[in-house]
């Protein structure tokens, strides 16, 4: 028992050595390991640092060869784009037609007692679609259809140019605007005023005059540049444009109608126009051709400077109409419009206007003629939108007199495309 | 007696229609070109053997212009059709829907786009709307305000005139190779007067030369039109004062045609000067020719920065 216990004794004094042994072994083992890591962390520090380093470097040289391409342009290359595709598309979507919209809202305020169209509204008063797209090389489809918020949707244009015939002739058929005058042709976006020239809205219509037909024009082959010529020849529908009077409202009767656009150019600032126009057709369903009209147009734009251009337009219509039943058998209308680009953004103008009725007896009249004077203050916010205030004082034939105020917003947008005037 | 007649008459006859055909032959080719400076590099090319008439008038902005009843004409009667492709004539629909001559339109024999071979700048990567004002769809159009590109365009210019002319394939190609020699050395002087000023920064009313820092290395971040097309308004202007003075822009740039009172404006709050260069050939009278446009161009560019450098 006692060397048993002996035994214990001596295993329990020497064992703190035996493990403190045993410790310092697996200490030393540790801290090697300790030392290798540490090594192997220095590695990839050094690494790392070496890695930044070299990554500063190109930083570095990369900024400075920039600063070399902006202090020294490279020369232009050839594209790599391809001629077709940048310039014109290949893609199917080239097919789709041409697509734009043009809205024009209107607020007026008038005198007029009656309550109807014309008097005073805040109206959305037209908005045309617009469509248009070669039908192939030879021809072209263009259609124009309005909407409005007071009006039933309108067909307004629809009309077939037919390019490429024998005598360099242009051919339109269809429902289209006629050349007749100046600003009958234009669309109400492309007008300097908000309404229609009085002689325009009370014979042709209050939107000028569109209906359907055919026409022909040609450049005249003559033998000096100075002065261009062109001549349209047409037949129309009877009828004429909404409230107007030079003809009937039947449309079994045609409309005959030619104009001769005179064009030059007298200095490299100034540029002149002068449009005659004769159209004859009927004023009621039992005749044709009864009614005549001759018209002249003369237009002068003159660039003050680059900014400022000036035009005056003016136009006059003057008829020959067999009937007995009114008083005047030639009754005439003219008006004369002046409009200045101030700027950029800023244009004035006025205009007089002078109308002697067709469907008045002379009995009921108390003047002879409808007539107006106004003025206008035009901003264009940009190329595609334009707001314009616009006066107008009316003296009617029949009697009594308006005091009206417009106030107009015109906006396009997609593709905004009007004939060239 | 009668028959000696016929028989003279006859011999008149045989003679003066090869007289006539040669007189024929020898017509100018009758090019229109819609803006000036495009309408110079046909003429330095096609010397005698063209006649060039020009759709735009130089003071005005080539973008907007109505092009008239004569311009309809001259281009329905014209040999070839040069433009500038890349949306800059917003107006060459109705202009080709007035002439209706399909070989004129593009892509027909007798149209020539000269933006074809071009380097185009600002090519959009996105769709863009009229939201960021004009649309320059296809890239920057002014690419003839780098003189490089006129080596490209001239090429162009002798490649289609050599379709009608093939006769005269060699005067069309000796008046380019006088025309690039001259713009070589051209090239050179410029490029010794621009060197000091490179990386300096210059404010313009519209985007229209980024192909002109292309080669003067100038640059030009700001403009006076808040979106390209878009007149300049208070809050933009109020923004160019700013950044002029906070970048201490030398000079403020406007082309001839362009509106001068926001330019004038801008400069007189901030004392510094206004610069009016040439867009293109005939803008100004001292840009008589597309050498003279970027004598004038960079010689009044110089010129002030280097009044500034003194100050």
């Amino acid at each position: 028992m006692k060397s048993l216990c002996l035994t214990v004794f001596l295993c329990l004094l020497a064992a703190p050595y035996a493990l403190a042994e045993a410790e310092s072994d697996e200490l030393k083992a540790l801290r090697s390991q300790v030392d290798q890591l540490t090594g192997a962390v220095r590695e990839l520090t050094a690494t790392v640092q070496a890695q930044q380093q070299r990554l500063d470097a190109l930083e570095i040289e990369k900024q400075s060869a920039s600063a070399k391409v902006d202090a020294q342009p490279t020369a232009p290359a050839v594209s790599a784009i391809p001629a077709k595709s940048r310039s014109t598309g290949t893609s199917l979507s080239a097919l789709n037609p041409e697509i734009g919209v043009n809205a024009d809202f209107v607020g007026q305020l008038s005198e007029s007692s009656q309550d109807g169209e014309g008097n005073d509204k805040l109206s959305a008063r037209e908005v045309e679609l617009v469509f248009g797209h070669p039908i192939d090389p030879y021809s072209r489809l263009d259609v124009t259809v309005a909407f409005s918020d007071f009006e039933e949707v309108e067909l307004e244009e629809a009309f077939i140019t037919h390019w490429g015939l024998p005598a360099d002739l242009r051919a339109r058929v269809g429902r289209m605007r006629p050349k007749i005058g100046k600003a009958s042709v234009l669309h109400r976006d492309q007008l300097d005023t908000v309404d229609e020239p009085l002689v325009v809205d009370r014979y042709l219509g209050e939107e000028g005059l569109f209906r359907t037909g055919a026409d022909v024009s040609a450049f005249l082959p003559v033998p000096w540049e100075a002065v261009t010529h062109e001549l349209t020849a047409g037949i129309l529908e009877g009828g004429v444009g909404e409230g107007a009077t030079l003809f009937g409202t039947s449309r079994r009767r045609p409309t005959l109608y030619t104009h001769l656009k005179n064009f030059w150019d007298p200095t490299d600032e100034t540029s002149a126009e002068l449009g005659l126009t004769y159209l004859t057709g009927s004023s009621d369903a039992d005749a044709s051709f009864e009614v005549h009209a001759v018209g002249v147009d003369a237009t002068v734009k003159h660039f003050v400077t680059p900014s400022n251009p000036l035009k005056w337009q003016s136009e006059i219509f003057i008829q020959d109409r067999d009937e007995t039943t009114n008083a005047l058998n030639h009754p005439w209308g003219a008006y004369s419009l002046l409009d200045y680009r101030l700027n950029q953004q800023w244009a004035v103008g006025g205009r007089l206007d002078y109308v002697e009725p067709t469907d008045l007896f002379a009995a009921s009249q108390a003047r002879d003629a409808d007539t107006a004077f106004g003025g206008y203050l035009t901003f264009y916010q940009s190329e595609w939108a334009r707001w314009r205030m616009q006066y107008r004082h009316t003296d009617f034939a029949a009697g009594g007199d308006d005091d009206s105020f417009f106030v107009q917003g015109t906006v396009s947008i997609g593709v905004h495309k009007h004939a060239l005037q | 007696m009668n028959r000696s007649i016929t028989t003279w008459g006859l011999a008149a006859l045989l003679l003066a229609i090869p007289a006539m055909s040669l007189q024929a032959a020898e017509k100018p080719l009758k090019v229109v070109a819609t803006v000036s400076s495009l309408g110079e590099l046909v003429k330095a090319v096609g010397a005698e053997h063209v006649d060039v008439h020009v759709i735009v008038p130089p003071r005005l902005n080539p973008h907007y212009v109505q092009p008239k009843p004569s311009d309809v004409l001259k281009v329905k009667r014209a040999d070839l059709f040069v433009y500038t492709g890349l949306h800059l004539e917003l107006w060459l629909g109705p202009l080709m829907d007035a002439v209706g001559e399909p070989d004129v339109m593009p892509g027909g024999q007798k149209a020539l786009d000269m933006s074809q071979g071009i380097q185009i700048l600002e090519v959009p990567h996105e769709a863009t709307t009229r939201a960021e004002g004009e649309m320059y769809m296809h890239g920057n159009p002014h690419y003839w305000l780098d003189p490089r590109n006129a080596k490209i365009l001239g090429k162009a210019i002798v490649e289609k005139l050599r379709e009608f002319h093939p006769e005269h394939e060699a005067a069309f190609q000796t008046n380019l190779d006088r025309f690039l020699a001259q713009l070589d050395q051209k090239i050179t002087e410029w490029q010794v007067q621009v060197a000091p000023y490179k990386g300096r920064e210059l404010v313009a009313y519209h985007n229209e030369w980024p192909y002109f820092t292309q080669f003067t290395g100038f640059a030009m971040r700001e403009f006076l039109e808040p979106k390209p097309g878009i007149p300049p308004t208070p809050r933009q202007l109020h923004f160019i004062e700013g950044y002029i003075q906070e970048n201490r822009i030398p000079a403020i740039v406007k082309a001839g045609h362009e509106p001068k009172e926001a330019a004038h404006e801008v400069a007189k709050r901030t004392s510094v000067p206004m610069v009016v260069l040439c867009h293109t050939v005939g803008e100004l009278p001292e840009c008589s020719d597309y050498f003279k446009m970027f004598d004038h161009n960079i010689t009044q560019l110089t010129g002030v920065l280097a009044q500034g450098a003194q100050q």
